[in-house]
């Protein structure tokens, strides 16, 4: 008896604590569907007497959403490339390589985990002053093109590849960039995966960085777009702004509920290593 | 001949490569991760901005002018309140439900994507929506306190509730992820020694104390240390939201930084805070991380 009140309870507070997080996501979605007439209510609706689904063509037309799109898919692109690249090339020789200075370099690579981008943006806006690159795609992704994070963990999987393996491909001529390519890569896959995931929904989401370097509505990301969109029309048509929300959120959304094992994976090493 | 010089030319270039291997991504780190925390100590020297477009060396005068300045120490107590707040709130939470989900509860998997989804979305879209609910005249937040028969308050306008609004959401944004990393620290503990505490009778609540949260000592350092850094960084749901306002009740570290650097041009000034906020987290994270380790 007592251990069925104990579970009742349990199910009560994990279900109060999901509805406290649902609460604002179905708030966004529902707020999206209504017309307008239905968003300045004295009681709010909880659902939409009528779908109203111009919202979404208004909120669009409303800005300069296309564009923004664009460039959001394009700098996270060329980010997550410019990284897989950097990150496996440097974990390939970290993992499997033996050199003097290995040590201080790896030990440099984990140190640049722990700087976070809210310390070194004054300097960074600053150099890409000199570089000449403000406002330009290049500030947007250059200081992303490596990362510590990427390469640490390419590391730790490439490490795992046994040593027979490189053995077996040094006979069949398969050696340097090309076992990189041919075996590691493909061995390491859901760590490849892991990462590009979180890289994607991080980079995706920025809102700081491009803040910072960016100016002209040509090469805004979705974030800044949706921002500005947000103190253009602040306490006006709430339900377009949820409308547009929804083209920042909605993409990243649909790749997290599609993947989300690969996600889970990516967070579960973290707390076991020291 | 040649074939010698050819195998002492192949192994030279195999003594290289890795070193080209590592190259690109080091010299990336060392621009943008690096050269800025040595050019941040110089910049903090210096004037630099709309008053002075060269820089001009200052000594110390940006750290003085900091302390001397009463809005800095505001920005440092709500900073205070900010992370004493949103670490242990969304750690707790974070591993409350854990040990719920751990329970083997129907709809375990479902409930954790739930809880996790305000991780992975944007933050310009909660903040956005967190703007719609707290919203004075038409939002959710006021329509449920007039349920219970509260008058509606001013979420965000209010300098009285503002900062306890953001943290509200920083709390939501975040606890998912510390759910997550307890959830498999959880599922990696030895169940012999779990089973052991069972079969010896000790009720869940003891077997908590006693096993479980001892076990999980290094989680909670690691979860300590990054909700630390993560809510010293908390910059996003402060510009959207409130933009550090009404009157600086909801000013924190980061957004001082900006207004000073970005909004002000004055550079060298927001260097000098920055170095201070690099500082602080640092000691405090070591701090943690020695007392952990005792």
């Amino acid at each position: 008896m007592k251990r069925v009140v104990g579970r009742i309870l349990l199910y009560a507070a994990v279900l109060i604590a999901a509805a406290l997080v649902a609460m604002p996501m179905y708030w966004l979605v529902v707020s999206a569907l209504k017309p307008s007439s239905e968003i300045f209510t004295a009681t709010p609706r909880w659902l939409p007497g009528r779908i109203e689904w111009r919202n979404f063509v208004n909120a669009w037309e409303g800005a300069a959403f296309g564009r923004y799109f664009i460039n959001s898919v394009g700098v996270t692109a060329a980010i997550l490339f410019l990284q897989l690249v950097t990150s496996s090339l440097a974990a390939f020789a970290l993992a499997r390589r033996r050199f003097v200075g290995r040590g201080f370099i790896l030990f440099a690579v984990i140190g640049a985990l722990i700087i976070p981008i809210q310390v070194t943006f004054l300097a960074n806006f600053i150099t890409l002053q000199h570089f000449g690159w403000l406002d330009s795609y290049g500030a947007l992704i250059a200081p992303f093109a490596a990362s510590a994070f990427g390469t640490f963990l390419l590391r730790q999987a490439f490490l795992a590849v046994p040593d027979a393996i490189e053995d077996a491909a040094r006979l069949d001529r398969c050696t340097g960039l090309a076992f990189l390519w041919h075996f590691l890569l493909p061995l390491a896959r859901p760590t490849v995966v892991a990462f590009v995931l979180v890289a994607l929904v991080a980079h995706w989401n920025d809102y700081f960085w491009p803040l910072i370097v960016t100016n002209r509505d040509q090469i805004r990301t979705l974030p800044i777009g949706l921002a500005m969109f947000v103190s253009q029309e602040v306490t006006t048509d709430w339900n377009l702004l949820m409308a547009a929300t929804l083209f920042v959120a909605g993409p990243v959304l649909i790749v997290f509920f599609l993947t989300q094992r690969y996600f889970i994976r990516s967070h579960v090493n973290a707390g076991l290593k020291r | 001949m040649t074939a010698v010089a050819a195998g002492a030319s192949t192994r030279a270039r195999a003594r290289l490569a890795p070193y080209l291997y590592v190259l690109p991504a080091l010299l990336l780190l060392g621009l943008w991760n690096y050269y800025p925390l040595v050019y941040l100590i110089h910049l903090s020297l210096h004037r630099l901005g709309a008053s002075a477009p060269m820089p001009r060396w200052v000594g110390l005068t940006n750290y003085r002018e900091l302390f001397a300045n009463p809005l800095f120490w505001r920005v440092l107590g709500n900073t205070a309140i900010y992370t004493g707040l949103v670490v242990p709130l969304s750690i707790g939470l974070g591993l409350a439900l854990a040990l719920a989900l751990d329970q083997r509860l129907r709809g375990a998997r479902l409930l954790r994507t739930l809880l996790y989804t305000p991780v992975v979305l944007p933050t310009v879209a909660g903040a956005t929506v967190a703007l719609w609910i707290f919203n004075t005249d038409y939002g959710l937040a006021n329509y449920l306190l007039g349920l219970i028969g509260l008058p509606p308050i001013g979420w965000l306008t209010d300098s009285e509730y503002a900062l306890g609004s953001l943290i509200a959401v920083g709390v939501w944004k975040t606890f998912g992820y510390f759910m997550l990393v307890y959830l498999a620290a959880l599922q990696s503990l030895p169940q012999s020694v779990l089973e052991a505490a069972r079969l010896d009778g000790a009720r869940p609540w003891d077997r908590f104390w006693s096993v479980t949260w001892p076990l999980l000592r290094p989680t909670t350092w690691f979860a300590i240390v990054i909700a630390l850094i993560l809510s010293f960084q908390a910059f996003d749901f402060v510009n959207i939201m409130t933009q550090g306002g009404p009157s600086n009740a909801t000013n924190l570290l980061v957004f001082y930084v900006y207004q000073n650097g970005f909004q002000y041009f004055r550079l060298g000034f927001a260097g000098a805070i920055a170095v201070v906020m690099f500082v602080l987290v640092y000691t405090l994270s070591g701090l943690i991380s020695l007392w952990y380790s005792r």
